[in-house]
């Protein structure tokens, strides 16, 4: 391999073109790539540019790239227009429970499906892979119609609408998804532990407990963002649920603040900055499972 | 521990199905047949039954047949929705597809800084669609919108990108190729990397060019996760709605509405349960109609090793 990129050894260098090519071509297609780079991130340079401007620059024609003064009374004035801290306590809430409850009862059925042996467990589990095919929409009405006849008793309308609940118990109920991904992960751990432990008088519980979820970490890891991350930027459901803006998510309330900021593009941008900095975090942060997690369902799919 | 001694193995083993290993089953699947009946695969059946009725929810359901389905089909909102969200499905799923491709060929090579390029591709994937729909509302926006006043240098005249019929899909498109992206350029990455690296060498001693390799060897090996993807995007698409809501406030016209969009409005704004539930059943039968028509193409250009 050429002498300039001595630690370049990936797939894809397959060229064997002449070395000067090679160089031109790379910086051709570093370019391209920087450029696009720079085109996927400007609507967020855009947005946090926006969210510390005055009114006058944000109309300034010429445009106005950077504020001469970063305002960021911006951003005090959009957390009190709304009781954002109160959305952002929803989001929160439901996004761990939400999580919770898709490791929890999607590991169960994992591992039933992947270690147990019963009667129907493949009809069973090729309905289960239908629903991951069924957009939700279509299910909305009888899941708002069940909500709305089910029993509530701290709720105005004694049943569940207006309340978080239809936001995060469906998570305790399984879920296609989370379910196929551990299920796949399970398999891949070799079935001599689960003998050998059962032999040694240990319950399919026990198995589970103590040799599959420990194992599993990675997979539950990647399930666990995965699913906090739908959860934060669910969109339909809270609209659809939840009544009281007291009790609004960060994506609802950021639509309520659309409404009633129409044009006050700093403080809509300064809201919707708020919103997606913990995602951004959560992804920086946990990067790889990001990355393995959208391969690994690519591959197994 | 990890390694048996063969006959205890094979003991173990045989013991088949366990004495209460059914049961056992039953408890740990409890929680996702419960969700199975009255969440998913139970509700759709119930769906099917609510749009033979007309019910607004106050009054008990009356049942008035296909009437539904007959109002659908004759219904002019409804039709422009499909219309919509067709046109949506035919542009967003294979020009992100194409895009995708394109990138992941590029981003697949070591160069230093190439994980800050891939963060910033996938960025706008763990954004809420909210959130990024307001800040292509700005950007598109037609009085000091960065979109018009970047136009504006190159001496275009502005669009109201948001207003003009003929450009509100495109735009919205737009917008939802560029959220979309990273994803796809992920499973198309893993995609890349596992394919054998000998197989490529030896396309190269046979000398084949780059793109006879890229076609040959390359893309046919891509398959599976073009086919993929295909199938993410393509259920994906028939579900847009919150870029519509964002963008389309107060309420879609004709030029915008979704079908998605559409079962809101009648379910939740009209409160016409059975009207919205039959619209439900044909986004159904549509979604199942093209997975099912993809599935059966695969033999055809999809190669697994």
């Amino acid at each position: 391999m050429s002498v300039l990129t001595p630690a370049v050894a990936p797939p894809t260098t397959l060229s064997p073109w002449p070395r000067r090519w090679r160089t031109v071509r790379r910086a051709v297609f570093i370019g391209l790539l920087v450029a696009g780079g720079i085109l996927m991130t400007v609507p967020f340079l855009w947005m946090i540019s926006t969210s510390l401007k005055t009114r006058a620059e944000v109309f300034a024609v010429p445009t106005v790239l950077l504020p001469a003064i970063p305002r960021f009374e911006n951003y005090s004035e959009m957390w009190n227009a709304l009781p954002f801290a109160a959305f952002f306590v929803n989001s929160v809430k439901l996004a761990v429970l939400n999580t919770l409850g898709t490791l929890l009862s999607c590991s169960m059925a994992a591992y039933a499906f992947a270690v147990l042996r019963f009667p129907f467990r493949g009809p069973l589990f090729a309905l289960l892979l239908v629903t991951l095919i069924i957009p939700f929409q279509v299910v909305l009405i009888p899941n708002f119609i069940l909500y709305r006849w089910l029993p509530h008793p701290f709720s105005e309308s004694g049943n569940w609408i207006g309340t978080h609940e239809p936001l995060w118990v469906g998570a305790f109920l399984g879920g296609a998804f989370g379910t196929f991904l551990l299920r796949q992960f399970f398999l891949s751990i070799p079935r001599e532990l689960a003998d050998a432990a059962r032999v040694d008088g240990a319950n399919p519980w026990q198995i589970y407990r103590l040799i599959y979820l420990p194992l599993a970490t990675p997979a539950l890891a990647t399930l666990a963002i995965f699913t906090f991350m739908w959860s934060w930027n669910d969109f339909i459901n809270p609209i659809i649920y939840l009544r009281d803006v007291n009790s609004f998510t960060l994506t609802a309330g950021l639509s309520l603040f659309q409404g009633q900021y129409v044009g006050k593009w700093p403080l809509l941008m300064a809201g919707a900055l708020v919103s997606v900095i913990p995602m951004i975090i959560l992804f920086v942060v946990a990067q790889r499972h990001f990355v393995r997690g959208i391969a690994m369902t690519g591959i197994k799919g | 521990m990890a390694v048996l001694p063969g006959g205890i193995r094979a003991a173990a083993r045989r013991r088949g199905p366990l004495d209460g290993e059914g049961r056992w089953a039953l408890l740990f699947l409890a929680p996702t047949l419960v969700g199975l009946a009255i969440l998913s695969a139970g509700p759709i059946l119930a769906t099917l039954a609510i749009s033979l009725t007309s019910w607004d929810l106050l009054q008990a359901p009356s049942l008035v047949g296909i009437d539904n389905f007959v109002a659908l089909a004759s219904d002019d909102r409804f039709l422009k929705a499909l219309r919509n969200t067709f046109f949506y499905t035919a542009t967003s799923v294979p020009i992100g597809l194409v895009i995708a491709l394109g990138l992941a060929l590029a981003l697949n090579q070591t160069i230093r800084g190439i994980a800050w390029i891939r963060t910033a591709y996938f960025l706008p994937v763990v954004t809420s669609t909210i959130a990024v729909a307001l800040v292509w509302q700005w950007i598109l926006s037609p009085d000091a919108g960065l979109l018009n006043q970047a136009l504006g240098v190159l001496g275009i005249a502005p669009r109201k990108w948001l207003v003009e019929p003929t450009l509100i899909m495109p735009s919205i498109v737009a917008m939802s190729i560029w959220q979309g992206l990273g994803t796809n350029v992920i499973i198309f990455l893993a995609g890349l990397q596992a394919i054998p690296t000998e197989l490529i060498d030896a396309a190269s001693v046979d000398g084949a060019a780059r793109w006879a390799r890229f076609r040959h060897v390359v893309l046919p090996l891509l398959t599976p996760s073009i086919f993929f993807t295909g199938v993410l995007s393509l259920i994906a698409s028939f579900q847009v709605f919150d870029q519509i809501f964002v963008l389309q406030r107060p309420r879609p016209t004709s030029a915008s509405i979704t079908v998605v969009y559409f079962i809101y409005e009648n379910g939740f704004k009209f409160f016409r349960m059975g009207y919205a539930s039959a619209a439900s059943w044909v986004l159904f039968l549509i979604v199942a109609f093209f997975t099912w028509l993809y599935f059966r193409g695969q033999a055809r250009w999809v190669h697994y090793q």
